[in-house]
């Protein structure tokens, strides 16, 4: 398809060509038209000296035959002979030189009858010669006849002057008119050629540097593609339908271990290089690229000469077939970095997931298998109490005070650690629940210890969303026992409980988050609150900022919080305010 | 095919002691709910047959004087709660009528023979019902709160929770389930 | 509170608790049958012989060697024989799922062994009474749930 600059280069050529072509015509018109009028001038010129030539002749010959009259010497009939025949000749020259069919043609005739008379005269005049007189009344007679032709001749010839003069002019005003305006036409076109020429140069050279320019970028970037098929361990090859014939780029070879077109292109070559076991299912794909044009990805190993072995990936679809030409273009891309990175990373999974497994096991195993023995102790303690109270020392029983108080917290702390590990769980089902319910069971759990502090609790209404309620649930049971543990003497707790949805990035410490939105739950407190700086300690396991004999506490719960939080992708925030009370943000993430 | 059924206990009970009555050929008189006058004289033999056939409808002749006012109170009661009964005056009132008797004496037998309390009873009873409710599926637990007289839902969800240990939404949870599995 | 006697039965492998257990009711002067059994096996082989009597109230510990109690109680439902009988389960601790599915199955009561022996036998005392109100007040024993 020719592109629209070599359709104008064709134009401008074609154009060109036409103009000089005109030009030509014009030019060889206008010689034509030239050595026409100069012939016409000739021609003008000559009959006009023939014109003048006859009555020279003339003239000659009367003076012939006037010398003759006089002398009667034949010395003058030669010039008046000579003459006659000139005029003759004249006459004859005349004949061709006019145009035939003009007024002329008649004038000549006049002319040519009016010197037969003056010839005639002439010869009558010869015949009266008589050698005595010189002069008779017959001849002086022709003398008159003879001056009078003379003068007809003249007048004649006088006429045809004139009128050859008029015709002169008339065809050269005609000529004129012929070719007044070539030159004009002529400059311009010769100009039109030049501007032709010149833009066509213009054009040309634009193209030609337009040319090199996106060659020298399509070098840059094919030197480029190589460069990237190496970095990035890629490769390109293109299959041509019709001719069955492959092209690889440089890389391709090289990801087969060898050297660049270090040998043919071809299937069977590219074969040897791969793997026997994928060798088939390769094929099959292969043959169904060929028949419907595609190559869905197909992964593959090949053998290097060296034996190493790497893992290709191969893609293919059908180019655009803007010339005509089918081609299918295909990617290979080395992936075995990719491959062994997986296989490392699921191997590390799994040992991760089998270290946790255990741990959850021994966590749960160790917390329940300490219950039981714990239990026996506490129960024979309260057996010794009641049947042998009377039996033991006042000192005794002090001991046994301490012994139920301190088995007490440890049982606390057993039952915390059993929580705590259970939220450990990996097989745990997240389903649609309304929150709100999740919240009055929590708050049902607790009605004693609220009713005991004459708690207040004031919520907003909570979202339904995809959570493992048991642990939910236990988040909340938390929260609020430890928003009523941690209450002022005297105050009755008011905890505010709200919602909103916020934009992750909105919020410093889930900005982020894949997410893009996040449930805000706050629990508001009017208790003892905490020193700011601790707002990160009191998640920590085991963590606690009040001795025991203040607040009875083993510091797990906030930690099981944490966990809960963050087995659903969420964080937990903490604000405290001494004496003010304490804030905890729940941030849990969803889809909109 | 599956039926959920409603008893009206009393119907019920004296449908099988009428055919019982019947069966064994006894002429009767029923004085009250659960009181009947047998109008004939029958042996010792007789009776001792009657008695145990009707055992095993869960029938039961009450012999002590005390526990047939127990029996009594208790069926009062029941019937108030599981008739759905409106009553505008207090329990106490109520069974104080019914029974015709002081209500402290009523009380003081009843925790004496029962080691429970009048109100622990009707506590109990309530919450029997409301679990029969639940099961049917049909109210919500507000409209259950609101039919058996409490002050709110919450209030209702606390005795649950007291009486049985287990919340009324965990209660439905695991009758839904036992359900799923039958 | 009953005149009759109860039949009582206990499924434990502890053997502390087994002691606890007994002096318990000892203590509350309930007029009780209790037969004491070390394991799963030992409690079935007792309930599938036709010749002993069904226990009003069975015990159960849920973790027991050779047969836990929880396929002692799917056993149990699974047979139209027990179908009166109570069934509480008498355990350590447990999850909330846990529990809730011991009911599922057909549990009655749940227990969770206190640490105190007074508190013990408040609770033995309440499952006692309260099994006794569903069989006397003709109260569905299908709704016989109790969690303490």
């Amino acid at each position: 398809m020719p592109t629209p600059s070599s359709r104008y280069l064709r134009t401008a050529f074609v154009a060109g060509l036409f103009v000089i072509l005109c030009i030509g015509g014009y030019t060889y018109q206008h010689i034509n038209e030239l050595s026409k009028a100069s012939k016409v001038v000739k021609d003008n010129y000559s009959l006009r000296s023939e014109l003048e030539l006859v009555i020279s002749n003339l003239k000659d010959a009367e003076i012939g035959h006037r010398g003759y009259l006089l002398t009667h010497d034949s010395l003058f009939l030669a010039p008046y002979e000579e003459s006659l025949q000139k005029i003759s000749n004249n006459l004859v020259n005349l004949d061709t030189l006019i145009v035939p069919n003009s007024e002329q043609v008649d004038k000549l005739k006049d002319l040519n009858n009016d010197i037969q008379k003056r010839f005639k005269n002439f010869s009558n005049s010869f015949a009266r010669v008589k050698d005595s007189e010189v002069l008779t009344k017959d001849l002086l007679y022709l003398l008159h006849e003879g001056e009078i032709q003379m003068d007809t001749i003249r007048s004649d010839i006088s006429e045809m002057l004139d009128l050859e003069q008029r015709l002169l002019v008339q065809n050269q005003e005609i000529s004129q008119g012929k070719i007044g305006l070539t030159p004009l036409l002529f400059y311009g076109l010769l100009i039109l050629t030049l501007v032709i020429l010149l833009l066509a140069y213009i054009k040309m050279t634009t193209d030609l540097k337009a040319l090199k320019e996106s060659n020298t970028e399509l070098e840059i970037s094919e030197k480029l593609t190589k460069q990237s098929e190496i970095v990035s361990n890629t490769s390109t090859w293109v299959w041509y339908m019709e001719e069955n014939e492959f092209e690889f780029s440089d890389n391709l070879y090289r990801l087969l271990g060898e050297e660049p077109h270090s040998f043919e292109p071809t299937l069977i070559n590219f074969y040897k290089f791969v793997h026997e076991e994928d060798l088939t299912n390769l094929g099959h794909r292969v043959n169904l690229m060929m028949k419907e044009g595609e190559l869905p990805f197909t992964s593959f190993r090949v053998v290097h000469k060296d034996g190493t072995i790497k893992h290709l990936k191969a893609y293919s679809k059908l180019m655009d077939e803007t010339d005509g030409e089918k081609k299918i273009f295909g990617v290979t891309v080395d992936a075995t970095n990719e491959v062994e990175n997986y296989r490392i990373i699921e191997q590390r999974n799994q040992e991760l997931e089998r270290t946790n497994k255990e741990l959850s096991a021994f966590n749960y195993v160790a917390s329940h298998d300490l219950q039981e023995p714990l239990r026996k102790i506490q129960t024979f303690m309260s057996r010794l109490e009641a049947k042998e109270k009377d039996h033991i020392s006042e000192s005794g029983q002090i001991y046994i005070q301490r012994m139920k108080s301190a088995s007490a917290r440890m049982r606390m702390l057993i039952e915390d650690l059993l929580q705590y590990s259970r939220t450990n769980t990996s097989e745990k089902e997240y389903l649609k629940t309304n929150m709100n319910l999740l919240l009055e069971h929590a708050k049902t759990e607790l009605i004693d210890s609220i009713e005991e502090k004459r708690a207040k609790i004031i919520c907003d209404d909570l979202p339904t969303m995809e959570v493992i309620s048991f642990q939910i649930q236990q988040l909340f049971i938390n929260i609020i026992s430890n928003s009523l543990k941690y209450s002022k003497e005297d105050v009755p707790p008011v905890i505010e409980i709200t919602h909103e949805e916020v934009l992750s990035r909105d919020v410093k410490q889930i900005k982020n988050s894949l997410y893009k939105y996040h449930h805000k739950i706050t629990f508001k407190d009017n208790g003892i609150g905490f020193e700011q700086p601790y707002a990160e300690k009191i998640f920590l396991l085991f963590n606690r900022l009040h001795g025991k004999s203040e607040y009875s506490g083993t510091g797990i719960g906030l930690a099981i919080c944490k966990k809960i939080v963050e087995n659903h992708k969420g964080v937990i925030v903490a604000e405290g305010e001494p004496n003010k009370g304490a804030t905890f943000n729940i941030y849990l993430p969803f889809l909109k | 095919m599956k039926l959920l059924l409603k008893f009206d206990f009393t119907k019920v009970c004296n449908a099988v002691l009428e055919q019982r009555l019947e069966a064994h050929q006894l002429k009767y008189q029923q004085t009250a709910f659960g009181e009947i006058e047998l109008l004939d004289k029958v042996s010792e033999e007789k009776l001792d047959t009657f008695y145990n056939d009707i055992n095993d409808f869960g029938i039961d002749v009450v012999k002590d004087p005390k526990k047939i006012v127990i029996q009594k109170i208790k069926d009062v009661i029941v019937d108030m709660v599981f008739n759905e009964k409106d009553i505008n005056v207090k329990t106490s009132v109520y069974l104080a009528e019914k029974l015709n008797e002081n209500y402290s004496y009523l009380s003081n037998l009843f925790s004496e023979v029962t080691y429970t309390s009048i109100e622990n009873f009707i506590i109990l009873q309530k919450i029997e019902y409301t679990k029969i409710l639940l099961t049917k599926e049909e109210l919500s637990l507000t409209e259950i709160a609101f039919k058996l007289n409490y002050s709110s839902v919450a209030h209702l969800s606390r005795q649950f929770k007291n009486t049985t240990g287990i919340t009324p939404s965990a209660f439905q949870r695991i009758i839904a389930k036992r359900k799923q599995i039958n | 509170m009953n005149s009759d006697y109860i039949n009582l039965a206990l499924a434990d492998d502890d053997e502390d608790d087994r002691l606890f257990f007994t002096e318990a009711f000892e203590e509350l002067k309930v007029r009780s049958n209790v037969s004491l059994f070390k394991d799963g096996i030992e409690l079935m082989n007792y309930l599938d012989d036709s010749n002993n009597a069904i226990p009003n109230l069975l015990f159960l510990d849920l973790n027991m060697p050779k047969k836990s109690g929880l396929e002692c109680l799917k056993e149990i439902k699974a047979s139209q024989r027990f179908k009166d009988m109570a069934i509480a389960i008498y355990s350590t601790s447990a999850s909330e799922e846990d529990i809730e599915n011991t009911f599922v199955i057909g549990a009655n009561v749940y227990i969770k062994k206190p640490n105190d022996f007074e508190k013990l036998k408040k609770v033995l005392s309440e499952v006692v009474t309260t099994n006794w109100q569903y069989h006397t007040s003709g109260l569905n024993k299908e709704n016989f749930l109790l969690r303490l």
